[in-house]
């Protein structure tokens, strides 16, 4: 993917905080472990080197522990935080170049954010809640207000648009939270753990609900979350970070079947592997004493919804790709894999 | 969690060996200081000066000399001073003394209560504004109308400049690091400054009178507006900040629409304690002119008259609960941002309205006739107050002796004069040296170099003896105030029902000015050295009883599960679990009451206590002695600047963890 057709652009990113940061980038003392660096010379370095593109329209997951670095990595994408160097482009603008003012400009109509603990103001009703960011931008009351409703209905919280922020529940303020990163029709939303505060149900819910949004408006998205299920239901793409550094980025079915190190395979471990690989990862040649059922299915099918055609046939499946078989599946490796034996 | 159990753990020990050194420093300066009891002592004669407190004379009067002439009078202290009496005049003028060529205030004593009921409504309840009109007729009904509204001119004359000065530097600390890191200094000496020790050099810039009584009160409540400002705007939740600062908005927007809308319950809590700050100093700064109810308060402390006192200290509390409950309950109870539903709305806004037409008949009313303009004469509780008040004391000491003189003696020969014999009448280089030694243990070197640095000032401004006695009587009154308000801290911070049995009883100790509580202890104990101590323990039990009881409250609850289910008795529990845990809150305690203590000891100069305060208070009396009341303010910041140092030191070393 080129730089100039990606929504955004990130090279060579770091933050680093404590004294005289800039002389850590590039010097031999960056690479050292978090504690050796903070006890030589009492720096964190919170983003290390990060560089990733994304794609117009895609949702683009960073993912990782608590500490790990990725909420400020996306403060540093809408410099919530200065980063200490590196470039991030949008559009063909370099963020960290825009002067106060550009930034206000670029905060109030190119791009918006959605908070883990909403950030909704308790002292404004639902619809100033949502047309704040228009406020601030000068709209007028009526044309805010209008914009405000639209939205309001597009995340379903008709009704509520009188209300005050604690009369909600914590799902519906999270969409409150939605709605007002919608408002300014933005050309990326950053999402920081957007549904770590809520419980599990309302959580599926919510996660559904961005889904449904992203289809229908296409917006690209940078989803924050310390959720390895969340992040597979979402992003397209995903980058798992580490002690501010990125250690293996790739669609969700890279990730598990070719986990770069321990570190992303132990997190993956407990993933089921049958949701999340297609067939295609676990197709192998046919031994000599087998014989071909004559079913196929398509290389590009999740093992678990091929269950029933590779059940019921009688003998190996051909997994194809086109018109080229690229392998074949028994019941028995299909077994082997979602019961967690090896496989082969 | 992890890191205070480490230092409990590792404390214990040093901990014990800290308490035999110092068991064995008090043994040895006891012997010492009978040995050498009477020896050196500095003592010096009222009237006596010392080179360093002729030269303060001398410089305040070349100061006074300077007044009319010198640059810095002419083109700063006094346009400043006419700029501040002129706004305080004008206020004055409104409701207290007669404006222009009238012979009443703007208002009549019946539009001021107008106009306060209205006030009081349209900030918080119909309720509220009732009880203040009563509480304000009250007042008038002692006597005291024209020093009620004095006083209260004072106060709105002082709290409005503090405010204008105060929350805009509040909230510039609030948003800056670096000017919190500037202005926190002074907030924290502000807080340790005794009152009466900045009378006197602001009254030698700006003349005895109402200015420089206002600016003194400025100087009290403007730390007070700064501090909870910048501290509400601190306590804005990250997120909310970081979703404007997101959306785009400019510093101003961020302030305006996010920040200070989310920070105003705290404001106005600032607004509120900065109105009872400066009502307290207005009745104070009567010593340096002001003119209200500090008046006749200091004048009953100066003969004596109890009764008369009594009148005159029951209005400043009127005045005090009427200001402290109107501008709390501007505070909304409920932390909900969510308005009152629209038909309650509009029965309010036609409340307010028949209520302003009701004033402005009030207003007009009290400028035309004289029944609505003076206060009548024939409504005046002052003296069946008064006598009630005399014949009640005088009952009280003659059937609780015990209580009363009897206390006051067993302090004074039990603690009080066995403490100045090892204090003030032993050698000076004994004290300076032992209490420096004592430094060192409780807070370590750096503590014990910054105590002998102080100390050693205070022996060469020539005031030792005075000092040691005002810190002998500041000892003993801390200690006591320490054992009552560690007893009912640890009871309303085990319950609940205490706690909120004792707050409205605590809350209103603390908003009452320290002056007040002289009268009747005058009345108890009669012109001694324990009534300066007695009412500083009344003074400083409230904030001593709140910051125990807090810390008790606060130590976590699987702590106290634990204690208990491994069989802990009730008073196991408290010493060995509950107390220890909060020792934090302990030496927080002990600091605040310290200095609380000080402030007020001091003052019982006033009413035959001696030391410090009363050189104080007689230098601003007599031009003669003016150096020396100049230079006893002076030891007074040193030693509260002492006191508070070693506290800090100490409260620093218990906390921080050790490797």
């Amino acid at each position: 993917m080129s730089e100039s057709n990606s929504a955004i652009s990130v090279n060579n990113l770091w933050q680093v905080f404590g004294p005289n940061p800039e002389k850590i980038v590039g010097s031999p003392d960056a690479a050292l472990p978090r504690a050796e660096l903070r006890e030589k010379t009492g720096n964190t370095a919170a983003v290390r080197d990060v560089s990733f593109e994304v794609a117009p329209g895609e949702v683009f997951v960073v993912m990782g522990l608590s500490g790990s670095g990725k909420s400020t990595l996306v403060r540093c994408l809408t410099r919530l935080i200065e980063p200490t160097s590196g470039s991030v482009v949008m559009n063909g603008e370099d963020v960290l170049k825009a002067s106060d003012a550009r930034l206000r400009e670029l905060r109030r109509t190119k791009f918006s954010m959605v908070f883990q603990n909403f950030g909704l103001l308790p002292h404004r009703r639902v619809i100033d809640n949502i047309a704040f960011a228009l406020e601030v931008n000068g709209v007028s009351k009526e044309a805010r207000h209008a914009r405000a409703n639209e939205v309001i209905e597009l995340v379903g919280l008709q009704g509520f648009a009188q209300a005050y922020p604690e009369q909600l529940s914590g799902g519906m303020q999270q969409r409150v939270g939605l709605a007002r990163a919608l408002a300014v029709d933005p050309d990326v939303m950053f999402l920081d753990e957007p549904f770590s505060a809520l419980d599990p149900l309302i959580r599926r819910d919510m996660q559904a609900e961005v889904m449904r949004l992203h289809e229908e408006l296409g917006k690209t998205m940078v989803f924050i979350t310390h959720d390895l299920a969340e992040a597979l239901r979402v992003g397209d793409r995903i980058a798992i970070m580490r002690d501010g550094a990125v250690v293996q980025m790739g669609t969700a079915e890279e990730l598990i079947a070719n986990p770069a190190d321990d570190y992303v395979a132990d997190f993956t471990r407990d993933v089921p592997k049958s949701h999340v690989l297609t067939v295609r990862t676990i197709a192998r040649p046919l031994a000599s004493n087998e014989t071909a059922s004559g079913r196929s299915i398509p290389a590009t099918t999740i093992i678990r919804d091929a269950t029933a055609a590779i059940l019921d046939a009688d003998g190996p499946v051909a997994v194809v790709e086109g018109n080229t078989t690229l392998g074949f599946i028994t019941p028995r490796d299909f077994l082997l894999l979602v019961g967690g034996g090896s496989h082969g | 969690m992890s890191n205070t159990k480490e230092t409990m753990f590792i404390a214990k020990p040093k901990k014990l060996k800290r308490g035999w050194l110092i068991a064995m420093l008090f043994a040895a300066w006891v012997v010492l200081a009978k040995i050498f009891q009477g020896q050196a002592t500095l003592v010096l004669a009222v009237p006596e000066d010392t080179g360093v407190t002729t030269w303060a004379g001398n410089v305040a009067a070349s100061i006074r000399a300077n007044r009319s002439d010198g640059a810095s009078f002419k083109y700063f202290f006094n346009p400043i001073r006419e700029f501040i009496d002129g706004f305080v005049t004008g206020i004055r003028e409104i409701i207290a003394i007669p404006a222009g060529d009238s012979s009443i205030p703007l208002l009549g004593w019946l539009g001021v209560i107008a106009v306060i009921g209205f006030v009081v409504y349209a900030v918080s309840h119909l309720r509220m504004a009732i009880a203040a009109v009563i509480l304000v007729f009250a007042c008038g009904a002692l006597g005291l109308w024209t020093d009620s509204m004095d006083t209260l001119a004072m106060t709105l004359a002082a709290v409005i400049m503090s405010l204008l000065i105060g929350i805009p530097v509040g909230i510039w600390a609030g948003l800056s690091d670096r000017a919190l890191k500037a202005v926190t200094p002074i907030l924290d000496l502000a807080q340790i400054l005794p009152t009466l020790v900045y009378l006197a050099p602001l009254a030698l810039f700006f003349l005895i009178g109402p200015a420089s009584a206002t600016i003194a009160t400025m100087v009290y409540s403007i730390p007070i507006a700064v501090r909870l400002t910048a501290f509400g705007i601190r306590g804005v939740p990250v997120s909310p900040v970081e979703a404007g600062t997101s959306m785009g908005t400019t510093k101003i927007q961020l302030l305006r629409k996010i920040q200070l809308p989310m920070s105003s319950r705290t404001i106005i809590l600032g607004i509120n304690q900065t109105v009872m700050a400066a009502l307290s100093f207005v009745v104070i700064a009567a010593l340096i002119g002001a003119p209200g109810l500090g008046k006749p308060v200091i004048d009953a402390l100066i003969i004596r008259d109890v009764g008369g006192g009594f009148v005159a200290g029951i209005a400043v509390v009127l005045i005090a609960i009427m200001l402290d409950r109107s501008t709390s309950a501007a505070i909304s109870i409920d932390e909900s941002f969510v308005p009152a539903p629209a038909s309650a709305r509009r029965r309010r806004k036609l409340g307010l309205v028949s209520a302003g037409v009701a004033t402005i008949i009030c207003i007009v009313l009290s400028r035309q006739l004289a029944w609505a303009a003076y206060f009548p004469e024939q409504v005046d509780i002052s003296k069946p107050v008064s006598n009630v008040t005399e014949s009640s004391i005088f009952w009280i000491t003659e059937n609780f002796e015990f209580l009363t003189t009897g206390l006051a003696k067993a302090v004074t020969v039990g603690i009080l004069n066995p403490l100045e014999g090892v204090l003030s009448n032993s050698p000076w280089f004994l004290t300076v040296a032992m209490i420096s030694l004592l430094s060192l243990i409780l807070g370590g070197l750096r503590s014990a170099f910054i105590t002998l640095t102080l100390l050693l000032a205070i022996v060469a401004s020539g005031l030792w003896f005075d000092t040691m006695v005002t810190f002998t009587q500041t000892i003993v009154a801390t200690i006591l105030t320490m054992l009552i308000g560690v007893v009912v801290g640890v009871w309303i911070g085990r319950s609940t029902r205490a706690e909120r049995a004792l707050r409205p009883i605590l809350d209103a100790g603390q908003t009452l000015p320290a002056f007040v509580y002289l009268i009747p202890m005058l009345g108890f104990f009669g012109p001694s050295r324990f009534t300066g101590i007695a009412t500083g323990i009344v003074y400083s039990i409230p904030i001593v009883v709140k910051i125990v009881g807090q810390g008790i409250r606060e130590v976590p609850t699987n702590m106290i599960e634990a204690a208990i289910s491994t069989g802990s008795t009730k008073w196991q529990l408290i010493t060995k679990v509950q107390l220890p845990a909060a020792k934090k809150s302990l030496l927080l305690a002990t600091n605040q009451g310290l200095i609380f203590v000080l402030a007020v000891v001091v003052i019982g100069g006033l009413v035959g206590a001696g030391g410090l305060g009363y050189l104080v208070i007689v230098g601003g009396s007599k031009p003669e002695l003016q150096g020396k009341g100049l230079i006893a303010g002076f030891s007074i910041l040193l030693l509260g600047l002492m006191i508070d140092r070693i506290a800090q030191y100490t409260v620093a070393r218990n906390s921080a963890p050790k490797h």
